[in-house]
């Protein structure tokens, strides 16, 4: 079991190298392969995503949630995506058409580039960066401009004010959650997930940093655009802020992203944190998913919990609370490591 | 402690997960109604005195009767009672201004139609109220019957009749195009069996048009459906 997906991948590279096939086209092959299926998961994982979504917050609120389609309305999802897929897909006459169709592909592609770095189980890597770490925050912070894009191709006044917001949220949350992170890397002593995961197996890092895991929280929710912090998506402010103009596929490809982000920060949250892959018993790809789902499920009870926050207040939080604190957080973790070194540990 | 508030809603919110679900599952589960419920807005016809409280108390005119002088006598008598649904408010007045509770509040809350005409509820005499009318009204039929202007009408006559023998005589095979159900057309049978005026209109129908026949037959029925369980709630 836990060398499945390995031996799996194993098989087909020597299949393809005995077919005559020279061994660095098998790896391309290979490849191309992981990223269909990576593909492929964050697509059906999405449909159950919000299926879970809707379920939890309908729980949440004594309601019951999707009921009526197959077993505990889980058919529901498909059958609304059916529905995204067979709507007109509607472009505004005066809308910038190349930066508006253009807004959501980047957006998914950004978000799928992020599972590129992502351990999901020992030795599962797609691509096993020295600077994973430094890759997922860089690459993370391009979804801005992908909202942006959307804004500002719309040609609408409330689109592009979400655009607006949801880029100062972004910048000025990318900080907290950057020096939020740096406190691991500075006890792991390596920006390679892998690595950081490896660094966790007497003791998670939840434990030894649990200032930079809740500080990571809150900017990762603001990140996501999401629970308290939707600020740019407000919907009874701004419609659906950047996402108005947007309808049938390209606005499901949006939700897709937006999910699919959430996956990916709650991976992060689970690899960093949580122990990433490593767990008894179960092998270490289930660990990973079974810790994901648990971050995604605190992400979608804080949704459901805490009304939005005002934009200015959301600004102030992040200048003026969440950079100190994780700052003073580096600034005690390196203190904590200096002291412990002197120790002779 | 900063950020206790959070952890409290979090906690609320947590509970509710675990706490049993508020919703009623409407089609199949029906809600709980209070005594008071105001919902569709009846009327008891043999109980009416014919006062006309309830319209000049009515703020947005959704009553109206058509009446007649009893002869011999000054009473009036109610032939049809109105209410126009679609203005109602729910307001209550003229229930409590009713001297003898024939206006009521039932508990039937589904209250849309597919047409606009629907919505108005009409309700006519009962024939049983007095033999009279309905005697005279046959004879007048009869009468036409005698004198056919001309060769086709006699014609039509002859088939209404004989489609009113077989109404009559085997409703069972006769409804079986109209209805779906056995249920339906027992309670057809019924109503027909139990009105002339009712069973003289569907033959007729039945001949010159069998799609207006149909939805008539299906109306009457709704509405004999629709009546049945009103009577067993007043009795509880």
């Amino acid at each position: 079991m836990e060398n499945l997906i390995l031996n799996i991948a194993h098989i087909l590279t020597s299949w393809l190298v005995s077919l005559g096939i020279p061994a660095l086209w098998a790896d391309l092959i290979l490849l191309i392969l992981q990223w269909t299926c990576i593909v492929m998961i964050i697509t059906l994982n999405v449909l159950v995503l919000i299926w879970l979504e809707r379920k939890v917050s309908g729980f949440m609120q004594l309601r019951l949630g999707p009921n009526r389609l197959g077993p505990f309305g889980c058919f529901q999802t498909i059958a609304d995506t059916l529905k995204l897929l067979t709507k007109e897909d509607i472009i505004p006459a005066k809308a910038d058409k190349l930066i508006f169709m253009t807004a959501p592909m980047f957006f998914i592609i950004v978000a799928v580039l992020l599972y590129a770095v992502i351990p999901m189980g020992k030795d599962m890597t797609v691509v096993d960066l020295n600077v994973g770490l430094f890759y997922f925050i860089s690459v993370g912070s391009l979804s801005t401009i992908c909202i942006l894009m959307a804004g500002w191709g719309s040609n609408n006044k409330w689109s592009l004010l979400g655009a607006m917001r949801s880029v100062a949220q972004m910048v000025s949350y990318e900080i907290p959650l950057a020096f939020s992170l740096l406190g691991i890397v500075m006890i792991a002593g390596s920006l390679n997930l892998s690595d950081i995961v490896a660094a966790q197996h007497k003791l998670w890092f939840i434990i030894m940093q649990p200032v930079a895991f809740v500080t990571y929280f809150i900017a990762a929710t603001a990140e996501l655009n999401r629970g308290p912090f939707d600020m740019p998506e407000a919907e009874q402010e701004l419609t659906a802020g950047a996402y108005t103009e947007y309808t049938g596929m390209r606005w499901a490809l949006f939700f897709l992203a937006e999910y699919t982000n959430l996956v990916a920060v709650s991976a992060l949250a689970s690899t960093l944190f949580l122990g990433g892959w490593l767990g008894p018993w179960l092998p270490s790809w289930i660990w990973i998913i079974i810790k994901t789902y648990l971050v995604m499920l605190v992400f979608m009870w804080l949704k459901w919990t805490f009304p939005r926050i005002r934009m200015d207040h959301l600004m102030s939080f992040s200048w003026k609370i969440l950079i100190p604190v994780s700052l003073v957080n580096i600034i005690i973790t390196g203190g904590g490591i200096l002291f412990f070194k002197g120790m002779g540990w | 402690m900063f950020g206790k508030g959070l952890l409290k809603g979090l906690g609320i919110t947590l509970g509710h997960v675990f706490e049993k679900d508020i919703t009623v599952q409407y089609p199949e589960e029906r809600p709980f109604l209070q005594d008071r419920y105001r919902g569709c807005l009846a009327f008891d016809f043999p109980k009416c005195i014919v006062c006309g409280l309830c319209i000049k108390t009515c703020p947005n005119n959704v009553l109206s009767f058509e009446t007649a002088k009893e002869e011999g006598s000054k009473k009036k008598k109610l032939l049809s009672y109105t209410i126009d649904l679609q203005y109602c408010l729910f307001c209550n007045l003229c229930v409590e201004v009713c001297p003898t509770n024939t206006l009521y509040f039932n508990k039937d809350f589904e209250l849309t139609k597919f047409n606009r005409d629907d919505i108005k509820i009409v309700y006519n005499r009962p024939a049983e109220m007095d033999s009279v009318v309905r005697g005279r009204e046959g004879d007048g039929h009869e009468e036409k019957t005698d004198n056919p202007e001309t060769e086709a009408e006699a014609k039509r006559l002859k088939q209404v009749e004989a489609m009113k023998t077989v109404l009559a005589k085997n409703p069972q095979k006769s409804l079986a195009k109209i209805f779906e159900s056995e249920e339906d057309i027992a309670i057809m049978a019924n109503l027909m069996s139990s009105d002339d005026k009712k069973l003289n209109k569907m033959a007729e129908l039945m001949v010159e048009d069998k799609e207006k026949a149909a939805k008539l037959a299906q109306a009457w029925v709704n509405k004999d459906k629709k009546d049945r369980p009103k009577e067993g709630g007043e009795q509880e």
